[in-house]
């Protein structure tokens, strides 16, 4: 791995916490420093202990400590999972047998075996999730809760598929743990990025066509669902945003735009602003390892190089992160992708789902307008 | 958050050595800091600061360059890793490059300080960091200012103090500053030095310059030495705290500038009175400090504050916020009353 400016992607210890917090049941206990400890603290808002190991751990062992946080949370009922950081994943602790009286999940997930996406896929692996046929529904997947939209991303599946009369089984991963080993056949995914592997995958839910796809194949396996109230919707919606496109096309030229993102964000925020606004997508940095895409795309993972990329291509519209917004606070910005500091986000927002396409339109054009103003 | 109090349990939750570094290293103009370990280690402190400076309307992109240590790495170890990157970044024209190590170089045995000693065409500086292993968040940040003082020649002395130790990712951070460059300005004595923020290398060359060294507060005791030793500058423990501590730093700065204060403390006295009687419609209340478990020190404070008010302090009493670190001078007071008005009137 090369040298990295201002690394940009959380490490893998951030993505494995993220995947365990999100489900209800589970005490996740970071094994490691009080500096490893607080970043996902404050990323994640999500409740989370930790070890806390100093300098006399690492040389006496760091058994005993590790033993007296368990025993603090046994009383409260829940499944304990552990995430072992970088320096205990070297030390050379048998740390499994340590753990044999105790039933609790571990997770080796230290910060140098890869980035967020890694970690988080580790721990769901470390959870083993199983489908019964049994049962009915289908589950969301890709709900990470590092990801500032996961929330309103579930709130809007679970609408949409209410409406089409479709249950939601397991929810990966924002839900209860026990739902893990007893999730449904058919998933359908709100961000690819952190997809679960688990049942078999109906498609996902960024963007419109994407979604009318998604919901035509739920109907093939479910045999009560029924579509046409969400194809009658993004048929509706889709009018109004077309109106609402047209009405800046009459007065701006379409923007030009570069992306900064995860791979399936990005991509979605690429398709939706060349389909709505003709934008020009002069290119497109993805903070994961991206797939092939009709766009210019790069994978970038450093804020010197994400900074040259902008001010090379000198565009009016930014979409990215808060690192992106700092680079130049006189183009229009759009944040999509964490982390989104600097800003208040109390109410649920989705880029998933049809209030997820109006949403990031919306936030687009309003961004675009004030900035011609 | 699980937490163990017991007094052997506290250093595990004083943060990371590497974070209190850098809330140090990245105030240097010009400089460039490499992080040798992991790059999430430096994706964490990116992040943190980035935060905080938007928190603080203070945007500042810090150059952390992270060594990105792999697996292969750990194995076999990343003093070559560090090499490289060190020969790197001494071609783009930093002013100087420090280095910071992680947890989990030190566990490994990378010979930092040797692979640093090697010549360049930059100074390059390491730091006694080492994540978790180096300390906590005040070490880092206490090592870091002894470590760039040791950097600074001794020169003559003028009419002037040097703010030692500013907590960079406090909010209040300016407002602080303000406050006690007031008191000095009253008995006219100016500040040298910042030492250490937003400063070029060449300020940094006039830290042996000022008179008297004020430190944020005594954790930063160590250093406090260190500069006394080095250039002979005596220190005063800590920002002016609460009402009788702003008095009373008024009077040991005079004192070591050997300047008459009589007036300039009257005139803060009569400053003091008059924010009281601001406040005067929560005289005689009751009120409990939230949280309750706070440093003793907020608590003597936030106690003689309720005392000079009438205000008595009881469990049962309206709960108003005390924070960890305890009003900066007399406006600093003013601020906190604020916020137990509010509280005692919500």
């Amino acid at each position: 791995m090369p040298e990295c400016d201002n690394p940009l992607w959380p490490c893998a210890m951030t993505g494995a916490a993220a995947c365990l917090a999100g489900f209800d049941g589970i005490n996740v206990v970071i094994h490691g420093s009080s500096g490893c400890y607080f970043y996902p603290a404050t990323l994640l808002h999500a409740p989370l202990h930790g070890t806390f190991i100093i300098e006399n751990d690492v040389i006496f062992g760091s058994e005993q400590r590790l033993l007296e946080v368990l025993d603090g949370l046994a009383d409260n009922g829940k499944k304990t999972a552990v995430i072992m950081t970088c320096v205990p994943a070297i030390l050379g602790e048998d740390i499994r047998s340590i753990l044999n009286d105790y039933s609790v999940i571990l997770v080796d997930a230290p910060g140098f075996s890869g980035d967020v996406e890694n970690g988080y896929k580790k721990a769901l692996s470390v959870l083993a999730p199983s489908v019964d046929p049994e049962k009915e529904g289908v589950n969301i997947d890709g709900v990470c809760i590092f990801d500032p939209f996961s929330g309103g991303n579930v709130l809007e599946v679970v609408r949409l598929l209410g409406s089409a009369s479709v249950s939601v089984s397991t929810v990966f991963c924002f839900d209860r743990l026990e739902k893990v080993k007893r999730s449904a056949a058919y998933t359908v995914g709100t961000n690819r990025d952190f997809s679960s592997g688990i049942g078999t995958n109906l498609g996902g839910m960024l963007g419109f066509e994407e979604i009318r796809t998604t919901f035509r194949r739920v109907a093939s396996v479910c045999p009560d669902a029924d579509p046409t109230p969400v194809e009658r919707e993004i048929e509706r919606e889709d009018e109004r945003i077309v109106r609402a496109c047209d009405k800046f096309l009459r007065r701006f030229d379409p923007p030009y735009a570069v992306i900064f993102s995860n791979f399936s964000y990005a991509t979605f925020a690429a398709r939706t602003l060349k389909h709505y606004l003709d934008a020009d997508i002069l290119f497109v940095g993805s903070r994961n390892k991206p797939g092939n895409s009709p766009f210019p795309v790069e994978h970038v993972q450093d804020f010197s190089h994400m900074k040259t990329l902008i001010r090379h291509h000198n565009p009016d519209l930014v979409i990215g992160s808060s690192f992106e917004r700092s680079v130049d606070t006189n183009r229009a910005f759009v944040g999509l992708t964490p982390p989104l500091r600097g800003m208040v986000m109390l109410a649920p927002h989705a880029i998933a789902g049809i209030t997820g396409t109006l949403s990031f339109v919306e936030e687009v054009l309003n961004a675009c307008i004030d900035r011609k103003k | 958050m699980t937490s163990n109090p017991l007094p052997l349990n506290l250093s595990r939750f004083g943060g990371c050595t590497l974070t209190g570094a850098l809330s140090v290293t990245t105030q240097v103009r010009n400089s460039v800091t490499v992080v040798h370990g992991p790059k999430g280690c430096t994706h964490h402190n990116f992040s943190l600061l980035h935060a905080t400076g938007l928190d603080n309307d203070h945007v500042i992109i810090p150059d952390l360059i992270s060594t990105g240590l792999s697996e292969s790495d750990i194995i076999y170890g990343g003093e070559e890793a560090l090499e490289r990157t060190l020969d790197s970044v001494a071609t783009r024209h930093f002013s100087t490059i420090f280095v910071l190590s992680t947890c989990i170089v030190d566990t490994i045995g990378d010979d930092v300080v040797a692979v640093c000693r090697r010549n360049r065409d930059v100074p390059v500086l390491p730091i006694p960091t080492a994540g978790f292993l180096g300390g906590t968040f005040q070490n880092g940040m206490n090592n870091a200012l002894s470590a760039i003082a040791e950097t600074v020649e001794p020169c003559r002395k003028d009419w002037s103090v040097n703010i030692i130790g500013e907590k960079n990712l406090e909010n209040e951070v300016e407002e602080n500053y303000a406050e006690v460059t007031r008191l000095l300005s009253a008995l006219g004595i100016s500040v040298n030095l910042r030492f250490l923020r937003d400063c070029s290398v060449e300020d940094i060359t006039r830290l042996g310059a000022a008179r008297l060294n004020i430190l944020r507060d005594n954790a930063l005791y160590t250093v406090g030495e260190r500069l006394l030793k080095r250039f002979n500058t005596p220190y005063i423990s800590s920002y002016p705290i609460g009402l009788e501590g702003t008095i009373g730093f008024l009077e040991s700065v005079a004192g070591c500038f050997g300047v008459p204060c009589l007036r300039v403390v009257r005139e803060e006295k009569n400053l003091q009175d008059d924010i009281l009687t601001e406040f005067k419609d929560i005289f005689g209340t009751s009120v409990t400090f939230d949280p309750i478990a706070k440093s003793s020190d907020s608590f003597r404070i936030a106690s003689e504050i309720a005392g000079r008010i009438g205000i008595s302090v009881d469990r049962d009493g309206c709960r108003v916020p005390v924070q960890d670190a305890s009003p900066v001078g007399s406006t600093g007071v003013r601020r906190m009353l604020h916020q137990w008005r509010r509280a005692i009137h919500a």
